[in-house]
């Protein structure tokens, strides 16, 4: 395997208040290799974005990376200066938001924007610039794009929104894409070809993207491989077939029996009981641990390593016990 | 003879007046602009069955749920629920007498219960409002057991709203809608604000609750897969039409409509069957200018010149001119 463009390494970031310096992400790593599609799910406060905002340097204060590393193609990012970090957000790493109406400026027609993008991190004039965001639009998928470069982003709907944006965060030819939530503001007819659009980008332009999403379906669609984050940490990691088809940790089962599927009619779903615990109240031992049916004493004291199982890396006690049997 | 349905919608119409002021058009010499949000929409729900609308935003299902229960004024058309008629101003009284036994649930819990009452209260208003059980002893009685009923507890009637997570709160709304011993509940996308885990919760708990007390629902929902989770009957809606009506089972099974088709085929496949899909095109377009005909021809595969010009009747539950005619055959397949 080639070398991954984007590493993390035991990534820590942490939020200081005034009661209690609360850690949001608590030892993260993964790696995501060219062309590849890594899928981050989780409920709502897992780390998802948060994990992705520190990759592109994001994180605001009194949020800080508090451990671990964050490699770009073999070069550590987590550490530069704002300054360096500024030339390297927009033109080796990019972000797509959530909501495509808030990430562009209603003031500006869009052709501006991009045109300001690409000039900022390429040695172009305006000429070379223009034509450079006419190819652009018409890649995502905008039709007439002559005319549309000179809309205003109020003039387009929220799908051709997102394709803008998606164009936008393509401007410098980025090596790596946080893509955080990028369908989940938009209807399933329009999804889907979102959803199909930046898996092509990626496969073409051998880009790795880290899909950020609560929508396990659009993981199936798009994603390689696939994390599962449960309070900051990550629960399960492996090739998105195995994980989505037959999950190994108790929360990444609980998580797939929850979702209603079109094919299967179930009369229950599988509830896992309870809910996400506070930053400020994380269980000792294993996070899962009071919600889980599987647990056992050692569970609630010792915090679980990632282990390597199957082809993936589960992050709980019963597997390791299974290994000590074997 | 099968018994009348408990719910009966025939041709409900809602038109929005979105002219520009009267000073604008006469100056600009713009015409009146009328929105037809919904247009023309009649079906029945049986008692105790979950009838479910889907479809994309600005597809209408909100604003017929708002008509069905009154929150909004009818254009034209006709609801009847429980023999009585939602419409006809004749029978304000006996429409009184009904509005106990009717209940919402919104979409999102945040904004939909008051942040300063407590919960107590909150559960408590519509047991006041219409005398659903008498004396101080037995309201607090009642709240707690509607509490315990949703799977919280008596004591947490003292919190207020924001001392809840986004699912408990649904569950308060919940027992809301259950305390004045309603048996029609109207659910405008009960669980889109949820987790996918607190979702089977609350989807779990509406099917107990269902069952116990048989309950009829009106669900809203965009999300197929909840709506198959949930649904008897489905009706599928477009711009404002509804386009195809079918049992739950056989709408998965055998889609008759090209739109159905095509949000089944746009549906994330978790299953990975990698099932032959045809991609999906083009968006939904803008209610104020639709497209002639049947408004799905721009986007629909089957498309032909009667589509462009003629807006399709609904016919055994489906209105779609190549249905009728058989022309489905010519689909073109995916490859």
């Amino acid at each position: 395997m080639s070398d991954p463009v984007i590493s993390v390494r035991n990534l820590q970031v942490e939020f200081v208040t005034r009661r209690a310096t609360l850690r949001a992400i608590d030892g993260v790593s993964f790696d995501i290799a060219r062309g590849e599609v890594l899928g981050v799910v989780g409920e709502s406060g897992a780390g998802k974005s948060v994990t992705g905002a520190a990759i592109i340097g994001l994180i605001e204060p009194p949020g800080r990376i508090s451990g671990g590393e964050i490699l770009l193609n073999g070069r550590r990012i987590d550490n530069l200066p704002p300054e360096e970090m500024r030339k390297i957000r927009g033109r080796k790493v990019a972000m797509i938001f959530q909501d495509p109406l808030t990430s562009l400026n209603p003031l500006f027609r869009v052709g501006e924007q991009l045109v300001e993008t690409i000039r900022t991190h390429l040695p172009m004039n305006e000429r070379q610039a223009r034509d450079r965001a006419i190819d652009l639009l018409t890649e995502v998928g905008i039709p007439a794009p002559e005319k549309r470069i000179d809309g205003y982003p109020h003039e387009f709907s929220g799908g051709m929104r997102q394709r803008v944006v998606i164009a936008l965060a393509l401007c410098a030819e980025p090596d790596f894409i946080v893509a955080d939530e990028p369908t989940t503001a938009l209807d399933v007819s329009v999804q889907a070809q979102i959803i199909s659009l930046i898996k092509k980008l990626g496969r073409e332009r051998g880009m790795a993207v880290m899909l950020v999403t609560h929508d396990m379906g659009v993981i199936a669609e798009t994603a390689d491989r696939v994390a599962v984050m449960y309070a900051g940490r990550v629960a399960e990691i492996g090739p998105v077939r195995d994980v989505v088809q037959r999950p190994m940790h108790p929360y990444a089962k609980g998580l797939m029996g929850a979702i209603p599927t079109l094919e299967a009619a179930t009369d229950r779903l599988v509830q896992i009981p309870g809910s996400m615990p506070r930053l400020s109240s994380i269980p000792r031992g294993c996070a899962f641990n009071p919600r889980c049916g599987e647990a056992f004493a050692r569970c609630c004291v010792d915090q679980p390593a990632p282990l390597p199982v199957g082809g993936r890396h589960v992050a709980c006690h019963l597997y390791e016990t299974l290994e000590a049997v074997r | 003879m099968s018994p009348r349905p408990y719910v009966e919608v025939t041709d409900l119409k809602k038109v929005f007046d979105v002219s520009k002021p009267w000073l604008n058009r006469v100056i600009e010499r713009s015409p009146k602009q009328i929105l037809k949000a919904v247009d023309g929409v009649s079906f029945d729900i049986r008692k105790g069955e979950t009838f479910a609308l889907v479809g994309e935003s600005g597809s209408g299902k909100s604003t017929v749920a708002k008509m069905v229960v009154g929150l909004l004024g009818v254009s034209g058309g006709e609801v009847t629920i429980d023999n009585i008629s939602m419409t006809d101003p004749a029978q304000r009284a006996q429409r009184a007498r009904l509005r106990r036994k009717m209940q919402m649930i919104f979409q999102d819990p945040y904004a939909s219960l008051n942040p300063r009452w407590r919960v107590d209260r909150i559960i408590a208003e519509p047991i006041r409002a219409f005398n659903v059980v008498e004396g101080e002893a037995n309201i607090v009685a009642r709240v707690g057991e509607l509490l315990t009923l949703v799977g919280l507890h008596p004591d947490d009637g003292r919190k207020f709203p924001h001392e809840f997570s986004g699912g408990q709160r649904q569950r308060v709304a919940i027992a809301r809608a259950l305390a004045s011993n309603a048996d029609f509940i109207v659910c405008d996308e009960p669980t889109s604000a949820l987790d996918v885990s607190v979702q089977a919760q609350i989807l779990n708990l509406m099917r107990d609750l269902q069952e116990k007390f048989g309950l009829t629902y009106l669900f809203i929902s965009h999300n197929l897969a909840v709506v198959r989770h949930m649904a008897t009957r489905i009706g599928v809606m477009y711009l404002g039409r509804l386009v195809e009506v079918s049992e739950a089972k056989q709408m998965f099974s055998h889609p008759r409509h090209p739109y159905t088709r095509m949000l089944l085929d746009a549906v994330p496949d978790l299953a990975m069957s990698g099932r032959a899909r045809i991609p999906v095109a083009g968006e939904i377009p803008n209610p104020i200018n639709p497209p002639s005909g049947c408004t799905f021809h721009p986007r629909c595969p089957l498309a032909n010149e009667r589509c462009r010009a003629e807006n399709p009747l609904p016919i055994n539950g489906v209105a779609c001119h190549a249905v009728v005619e058989g022309r489905t055959l010519l689909m073109p397949v995916p490859a």
